[in-house]
């Protein structure tokens, strides 16, 4: 019985917060969406994000300076503006991972030689990386990027990791 | 061998650049603005007469083309109180009305043709969301609130 309670509160909590992001991420999704076709043509000669700009959209020094005019439009329209920019950062990232992963898994099908551990180490920061990114995705409506800094930062430093290790097998190969 | 021969006049060039106009502009806002201005909208090739007689066409072309890029960064890059004190810099050197032109550029949205071509998306977005920013941030103080102090 305190079985179906516990899952039946847990199932709850879920809704609750599925309905939470929601309703946080409606307004930016539209917002997203018309940079995605921007994202998609450009994604194959696309530059990466540089660490410097993807710690300035998740670090909280700006929303510290917008919190000083004591205004919530001021206030409103900052969160609005960031979530969009910091939610179209893990979009482009996303992105790029699946586009590293599909030129990996290209280059493992034409190789003769294939390691099981070099692959099971690349698709485990693989799983890991859309696992961060999906985590980033719903957690940015709900409690804003400035919180999420570090964890931004670990996926953008797995993310070059990944490429590298990608670049590394294709030119062994 | 030709790379290093094509390689010092968009040096040279870019120097020159630097030296004679964009020093003479008191903010990155500002040179921004300069520099994609510089820049055809129907073609996007960058043109300044006087670099091209100095220099060959193309290498103006090229180092107005770098230095667009380096000054786009420069100014995406910066905190929102940086590029507040950036837009009132450039406001108070344009001879406008200051209102005005903030009035103009939140309802046109003309900075967005400063962003050069081939850019990070996510760069160009944080750019075009921080000048909003700023505007509206200099809009407030503009308005007249008799409990602000």
């Amino acid at each position: 019985m305190t079985g179906a309670y516990g899952a039946l509160f847990v199932g709850a909590l879920l809704l609750f917060l599925i309905l939470l992001w929601l309703r946080a991420n409606l307004a930016q999704r539209d917002d997203l969406s018309n940079h995605q076709a921007l994202l998609s043509h450009e994604c194959e000669n696309l530059e990466a994000c540089p660490q410097e700009f993807v710690s300035r959209i998740f670090e909280a020094e700006d929303l510290k300076f917008i919190s000083r005019f004591e205004s919530p439009h001021l206030q409103n329209f900052f969160r609005r503006e960031r979530n969009a920019v910091a939610l179209l950062w893990v979009q482009e990232t996303t992105t790029a991972i699946r586009g590293i992963m599909h030129q990996h898994l290209e280059t493992s099908r034409r190789s003769k030689d294939l390691h099981v551990a070099t692959e099971a180490k690349i698709f485990a920061q693989y799983a890991q990386l859309r696992f961060l990114c999906g985590i980033l995705f719903v957690s940015i409506g709900l409690v804003g990027p400035q919180k999420l800094r570090g964890v931004a930062l670990y996926a953008q430093e797995l993310t070059q990791q990944l490429g590298h290790a990608q670049l590394e097998l294709d030119s062994a190969r | 061998m030709s790379a290093s021969v094509k390689l010092v006049p968009v040096q040279d060039a870019y120097d020159d650049l630097l030296r004679r106009t964009l020093s003479k502009i008191p903010c990155n806002l500002g040179r921004l603005i300069y520099l994609a201005s510089t820049r055809d909208y129907n073609s996007g090739a960058y043109h300044h007469e006087g670099l091209a007689a100095r220099f060959h066409e193309d290498a103006a072309r090229k180092a107005l083309e770098v230095a667009h890029r380096q000054v786009f960064h420069l100014v995406a890059a910066i905190s929102l109180e940086d590029l507040v004190s950036e837009l009132d810099v450039y406001l108070k050197s344009s001879h406008e009305s200051p209102e005005e032109v903030v009035r103009t550029w939140q309802k046109l949205e003309p900075y967005r043709i400063a962003v050069p071509t081939e850019v990070n998306a996510t760069i160009a977005r944080l750019f075009i969301s921080n000048l909003r920013l700023a505007l509206a941030i200099l809009r407030f103080r503009q308005e007249p609130n008799p409990s602000r102090p």
